[in-house]
């Protein structure tokens, strides 16, 4: 059988070109994305616009007319050659004040049936949870976290909620999210932040960035809505992996 | 200013101008007018920067009153535009005064309207643009009762009448096929898959909007998938879910999605693509890259011809 060769660089469209990494949802295999973004940002060529991650690939925008095919693929090459060496910036962690279960925590009882643990265990895992951004995707700045350790991998629903409220705090199987806003959705969602992840009236509307962790820490309902009120950048820490 | 009231904001009217592409890097949707060449056309012709917002209106119905004298232009969709009850020319700039009624009668061709007025509307800017986002809750469609205004009191005598010669006018034939490229999962269907998609008729589903443009029609047959690891969907993107239908992603699609994708519409495409209307039948084509890169320049020629040609 062949073995594929990582990356694969391949022109899309009339104006990116796409790297993919090994076809899986890793860490590992995600931080070669964050790295090759992060020498291209810095790089800024001028042909290059825009590049947006996901789980294991990255779509870089080129201006065609300030570059040939031949050099953009070139300069990514070699984009891909510095980022093996290179290190990302200190990862922060967002500490959030999250209200669960109840109304916002529809989910947790589902979990925890289809786990084995009781509810409160459910909650308690959850709390303690320090989530990496794999990316921000979807609508509205969307961070998409992974890593839910095995025992709170339970499935989505078959028919996803018609509307969860932004700031809803779910995962299933190994992914988890928080909404930026109000969204139909399928994961099982345990608790809510009120601290706007999202906000169209900063620049950027959000603070997340790929490879930052979070913890939605609990707290009771009052203080998660009183401290939902302050902007999302007070919650910032530096992480540690401990 | 010149100023309106609506009267009938019609199914759905919103603000938009050429969209929120810096904001990709954050990961939301670009955002902005489905068929761009008609919102520069109609701003160059008003004397206007190509991006300045407009109204997009969605089928048919919009009534608005006249407040405040000012000029407008009508492109894009023709549904019939109606002036005190006479009918009034698209691509051209026409003089309103205060108790003017602006309306729509009858849906004739496409699907979305665009009315421009001289300077451009004061919509609200967020994130850098004036385009309305549903899904996003940026912004919201106009209703009844809603007063709107230009941005600066902008009446250019010498504009009065200006028509917008025909060789600029986009000509939508639905009945040409939608040039497409491959996309990053071209490898997922079969080769029977890609015959039928560049083969069938596809009938325009009425469950299509910004976001999407879904069709019914012969399903396309895969060898993997429909799932695949999240990755980027870039505008124009065609993917292929479960059903085997393919959806044309629009403006407000979300930015990265998990099904595989066959095709990326050819750019020169797009805002053709916008303007289908439910029931419209299509059909796809797959092209090479080159090509797709002469048209996409002769498209821009033409639009910077037409930048000339109106520049007074």
């Amino acid at each position: 059988m062949k073995t594929t060769q990582y990356p694969i660089i391949r022109l899309l469209g009339e104006d990116s070109v796409l790297i993919e990494f090994e076809a899986k949802v890793s860490w590992e295999v995600n931080t070669q994305v964050r790295r090759l973004l992060n020498v291209l940002e810095n790089k800024k060529h001028d042909a290059y616009q825009v590049a947006l991650p996901s789980y294991r690939s990255l779509l870089v925008y080129f201006d065609p007319d300030k570059i040939s095919d031949d050099g953009m693929m070139s300069e990514i090459s070699s984009a891909i050659t510095a980022s093996q060496l290179q290190h990302e910036p200190e990862a922060r962690l967002f500490r959030l004040p999250t209200a669960y279960g109840g109304a916002h925590g529809p989910d947790v009882d589902r979990v925890a049936e289809l786990s084995g643990i009781s509810a409160d265990k459910v909650i308690d895992l959850s709390a303690n949870l320090k989530l990496p951004i794999y990316f921000l995707g979807f609508i509205c700045s969307q961070a998409y976290m992974g890593d839910i350790p095995v025992e709170l991998q339970a499935p989505r629903h078959n028919s996803p909620r018609p509307l969860v409220p932004g700031g809803s705090f779910g995962f299933g199987g190994p992914q988890a999210n928080i909404l930026a806003v109000d969204s139909p959705s399928g994961l099982n969602y345990v608790g809510r932040t009120f601290v706007k992840v999202f906000n169209p009236d900063n620049f950027p509307p959000t603070a997340f960035r790929p490879g930052d962790y979070v913890q939605c820490y609990a707290v009771d309902e009052d203080t998660a809505i009183e401290m939902g009120s302050k902007p999302m950048e007070d919650f910032i820490e530096p992480f540690c992996d401990c | 200013m010149s100023r309106f009231a609506i009267v009938n904001p019609g199914i759905l009217t919103t603000f938009q101008d050429l969209g929120r592409t810096s904001m990709l890097k954050y990961a939301l949707a670009a955002c902005g007018a489905m068929d761009q060449t008609a919102v520069q056309l109609i701003n160059l012709l008003l004397g206007n920067q190509p991006s300045a917002a407009v109204l997009e209106i969605t089928l048919t119905g919009l009534t608005m009153k006249v407040l405040g004298n000012g000029q407008i232009a009508v492109g894009g969709a023709d549904m019939g535009l109606k002036i005190n009850g006479q009918y009034g020319p698209m691509w051209s700039v026409l003089d309103v005064e205060e108790g003017d009624v602006i309306g729509f009668t009858k849906l004739r061709w496409g699907v979305r309207a665009y009315l421009g007025v001289a300077s451009g509307f004061d919509a609200p800017e967020i994130l850098g643009s004036r385009s309305v986002y549903l899904r996003g809750s940026l912004g919201r469609p106009l209703n009844k009762g809603d007063e709107i205004q230009s941005l600066a009191h902008a009446v250019y005598s010498k504009r009065s009448g200006k028509r917008l010669p025909d060789k600029f006018i986009p000509k939508r034939d639905m009945t040409k096929p939608f040039r497409v490229l491959p996309g990053p999962q071209y490898d997922y269907f079969s080769p029977l898959g890609i015959d039928v998609f560049s083969s069938t008729v596809y009938t325009i589903s009425p469950v299509s909007d910004r976001q999407g443009i879904r069709t019914d029609g012969q399903p396309v047959e895969r060898v993997k998938g429909p799932d695949i690891i999240t990755d980027p969907t870039p505008i124009g993107a065609i993917q292929v879910p479960g059903s085997g239908l393919p959806i044309i992603l629009h403006r407000d699609a979300q930015v990265t999605g998990g099904y595989a994708k066959i095709g990326l519409l050819c750019k020169v495409d797009i805002d053709r693509a916008g303007q289908l209307c439910p029931g419209d039948k299509i059909r796809f084509t797959l092209i090479d890259r080159q090509s797709a890169l002469s048209l996409l320049n002769k498209q821009k020629l033409l639009l910077a011809e037409a930048q000339i040609a109106l520049a007074s």
